[in-house]
């Protein structure tokens, strides 16, 4: 070693030796506890110290687009935003120690939305943006932290970060999704003439299930999967130095680069092959493997949804729905969104209902009038979980009262014998009797009509909690027509009565979600339980759920779903667009942790239950929690303000 | 030639490498009106064999710099000197450098050269700099005839200065470390104090910066009134 060298290498001794008090710090949280020696030390090398005494800013929309990346080292930051419709700030969400930001603008390449400053005396690390982009390159585990918004959450991220993080984390992608997307890796290739034990010998360092032969041209000749391997194993006339071609599957199937995901699942499932080559020009350009589509669950789904549609008798029906249970779990284990689940539960809900009315009307004969099956509540607005009750009503036309008798009395048995067989699909009976059989839900359009302006006229307990549940309905078979005439007429009615609707508001602050003016959650006792708890779903998704209802109803949008009424509130400019992507975000993550907490039950062999301790969550998913219901919080107070509650 | 020359110990015997880069050292900048978050500063710590400002040693040396008021974390100096003939004394116990360590440490001469570039022509800072200083001093006399010519600031002064009413009597860097409620990764080792010095540092700036103190001769001049006044204190 020269002596240069030594100097250097003393040199670094010193930094490590420097920065080691500060490694440590960073390995008690989250992502850089999971990150690797190496990448966590570049980070804090590169990073400089800096003081901000309390009530000093940190970073300010004026400052033009964030140029650094911060730790907070001790102390605590608060973010400060200016109030969209009156003057003065609000406190948006604290950062204490070893908690970063801001994130979503410094991937956003934009100023940051929300002024940052010191809550209390503060050192934060801060990383320029070029040592930032390195380890954002470098590290997986930082990636995916970054990507994964949690500051997002707090920093109301654009739908182009949350986008790309999809992208980057891989598990989520539509089926729409062109395959030359999805074949990442450079498809594994050899000449027809090359000895099998070469081929496969590639195959193994390559770490890949299929090899495919092409011709100078790159034309596929054919394919050699580890199947085609099996065989060759199998057959003792196999000679491992005999060239490829006689072993190869020749011909191979392919489809072009632009080709869905969805085309190449339907290839795979109806031809029992493992790969698809993609081929553009003639000229191989990728291949799909099985494992490529995502451990095959979308195409569970396609079949699952097919195998519904079709079931010939309601005991095959009855079969599925403990399929659809492990699809879902499948799906959770695999990190799909709260959101793509609900929609899929409500999806196979869906066929399920119709196939039960199809198979009854089969068995009992066509009542020989029209009808539509109306579902409200959860499953109204596409928000079901995998346990659900009925919640249906009928909607049918007809002249006068005394017409709508006669239907009535034809189609009641009918509704009773489908409300009978949907629980034995596992749709539990409606305690409250919210169902099509009930004559008093089994309605014609002016009977409906003269219903619900009732609810809106006199504004009772009673009426509120059914509006709470009729006025997200939809039609799950049947006409949709006479449901949406209703629905409009529902919507002019609200329009012009703000009386209604300040019942409606102050309906939907009557739940407070459980956080504290600080830090804390605000958690209950349940009987002899022995940790204190909080409901995901009364404190949680129904303040979301309630506000976003009473301002579509109020606003004329006939969307049902939650997330899709804020996103129209949004398209109003109702709601300011950095509100709407917080609440949706806010409303998305309490779903999934409501979901991920029914599927540990399941497991556990627990009852299902909505409440949930947050010291039983990690450091990160309690932070998001609570940045989640203080998101909750503030769509109530807008509301507040709003009506003047 | 100076009659008295024959007085002084003669001066080292330097390389013409060493002689070189020391006239390329850039002279000291008299401490000016910039803000104190332009000014760059150097937060040093010796660790020495004893107290004794006349015969103790400095074993080794860690120092940080502030730049646009930041602590850059990548880039601390340190070196341990190569001092074979010093004796393991008591002072082992607080530093931790032992004769192996020492016997393995770099060329005072060039060890300091490296120091006096990495100060440039920065102020120092240190917690009881006149301490710091006159130990600096002396080890760049013998070692490289240099005289030392720095603005030294003594944050164990700067902290009573700008904390009137922290009272703490004959406060120690611990004291203050508990006071501001800091971290410390390994006390007595050189870079670490210089590392939870110059974090003090940053604290103290941004009081004074509120106290409209924003310049290192401004600082510095207040110091000197505030040590008039503690002085005629203790007088009376």
């Amino acid at each position: 070693m020269s002596k240069k060298d030594a100097y250097t290498q003393a040199g670094r001794t010193a930094v490590l030796q420097n920065i080691q008090g500060t490694l440590q710090f960073l390995q008690r949280f989250p992502p850089f506890n999971q990150m690797e020696q190496g990448h966590l030390a570049y980070l804090v090398e590169q990073c400089q110290l800096r003081f901000y005494a309390a009530g000093e800013s940190i970073i300010k929309p004026a400052d033009g687009p964030v140029e650094h990346f911060y730790i907070v080292k001790q102390g605590r930051v608060i973010g400060e935003r200016q109030h969209v419709t009156r003057p003065g700030t609000e406190t948006t969400f604290e950062i204490a120690g070893g908690e970063c930001f801001p994130l979503a603008a410094l991937l956003g390449e934009r100023a940051t939305r929300t002024e940052h400053l010191a809550g209390e005396d503060t050192f934060c690390l801060q990383l320029n943006k070029a040592a930032f982009i390195r380890v954002f390159s470098m590290s997986d585990v930082f990636r995916d932290f970054a990507l994964r918004g949690v500051s997002s959450l707090l920093d109301q991220v654009n739908q182009q970060v949350r986008q790309r993080a999809v992208e980057t984390l891989g598990t989520q992608y539509s089926l729409n999704t062109p395959l030359g997307e999805l074949a990442l890796r450079h498809p594994v290739v050899c000449s027809p003439a090359t000895p099998l034990r070469e081929a496969v010998a590639v195959m193994h360092e390559q770490q890949v299930g299929s090899i495919v032969i092409v011709d100078e041209l790159r034309a596929p000749l054919g394919i050699f999967t580890l199947r085609d391997l099996r065989q060759v194993v199998a057959d003792p006339g196999a000679e491992l130095t005999a060239p490829v071609e006689r072993y190869m599957t020749a011909r191979p199937f392919h489809l072009s680069p632009q080709a869905s995901a969805f085309d190449a699942a339907m290839a795979m499932t109806e031809r029992h092959i493992a790969h698809v080559c993609l081929v553009d020009n003639g000229r191989l350009c990728g291949v799909i493997s099985e494992r490529d589509l995502f451990s095959l669950q979308r195409v569970d789904l396609v079949h699952l949804a097919r195998t519904i549609r079709h079931a010939p008798r309601l005991d095959n029906l009855v079969a599925l729905r403990g399929e659809i249970g492990q699809l879902v779990e499948r799906m959770l284990a695999h990190g799909a969104s709260s959101t793509q689940i609900t929609q899929i539960i409500t999806l196979l809900n869906d066929h399920t209902v119709c196939r039960v009315i199809e198979l009854a009307i089969a068995e009992r004969g066509d009542p020989g009038v029209p009808f539509s099956w109306l579902c409200f509540g959860s499953e109204g607005r596409r928000e079901q979980t995998l346990h659900t009750d009925q919640d249906n009503g009928i909607l049918f036309e007809a002249q006068n009262s005394a017409e709508a008798e006669t239907i009535r009395a034809r189609l009641l048995p009918l509704a009773q014998y489908i409300n009978h067989n949907l629980a034995q699909c596992g749709f539990t009976l409606c305690k409250g009797n919210v169902m099509a059989g009930n004559p008093e839900l089994c309605l014609s359009r002016s009977e409906w009509a003269r219903r619900f302006a009732g609810f809106v006229r006199e504004a009772s307990p009673e009426n509120l909690l059914g509006s709470s549940i009729y006025f997200d309905l939809r039609v799950v078979w049947g006409d949709e027509q006479g449901c949406e005439q209703l629905r409009r007429g529902l919507l002019e009615q609200v329009a012009d009565n703000r009386i209604f609707q300040r019942m409606l508001a102050d309906n939907a602050l009557r739940q407070r979600p459980p956080v504290g003016r600080l830090r804390e959650f605000v958690l209950t006792r349940q009987g002899d339980d022995k940790a204190a708890t909080l409901d995901l779903k009364v404190q949680g998704l129904t303040p979301f759920v309630d506000g976003a209802r009473l301002l579509a109803l109020a606003h004329g949008i006939g969307a049902c779903n939650t997330l899709e009424r804020l996103r129209e509130l949004v398209a109003k400019g109702v709601i300011d667009a950095l509100d709407g992507a917080a609440y949706e975000e806010a409303y998305h993550f309490i779903q999934q942790t409501r979901m991920q907490q029914h599927q540990r039950q399941t497991r556990d062999n627990l009852p299902y239950s909505n409440r949930v301790d947050p010291d039983s969550l990690n450091h990160l998913d309690r932070r998001i929690l609570r940045e989640s219901l203080r998101q909750a919080q503030r769509l109530q107070a807008s509301l507040a303000q709003r009506y003047q509650l | 030639m100076n009659l008295l020359a024959w007085l002084r110990p003669h001066a080292p015997e330097l390389g013409a490498n060493l002689r070189q880069r020391m006239a390329a050292l850039p002279a000291p900048a008299p401490l000016g009106v910039c803000s104190l978050r332009e000014q760059r500063w150097v937060v040093l710590d010796l660790e020495t064999s004893g107290l004794n400002l006349n015969r103790d040693q400095v074993l080794s040396i860690g120092a940080v710099a502030i730049e646009d008021g930041a602590i850059n974390l990548g880039q601390p100096f340190e070196r341990t000197l190569h001092r074979p003939e010093q004796k393991t004394n008591a002072s082992v116990l607080i530093h931790g450098l032992g004769p192996s360590a020492l016997a393995a440490g770099c060329d005072p001469a060039e060890a300091l050269l490296d120091l006096m570039a990495f100060i440039g022509d920065s102020p120092v800072l240190a917690f009881h700099a006149p301490f710091d200083q006159r130990m600096l001093t002396r080890a760049l006399k013998d070692s490289l005839g240099l005289r030392l010519q720095h603005d030294f600031i003594d944050v164990a002064e700067l902290a009573p200065l700008l904390n009137p009413d922290t009272v703490l009597r004959e406060a120690g860097l611990d004291d203050w470390i508990a006071r501001f409620g800091l971290q410390v990764q390994a006390r007595h080792h050189a870079v670490a104090d210089a590392q939870v010095t110059a974090e003090l540092a940053l604290i103290l700036f941004s009081q004074a910066r509120r106290q409209q103190l924003d310049s290192p001769l401004q600082l510095a001049q207040r110091l000197k009134q505030w040590r008039r006044r503690k002085a005629q204190g203790h007088g009376l």
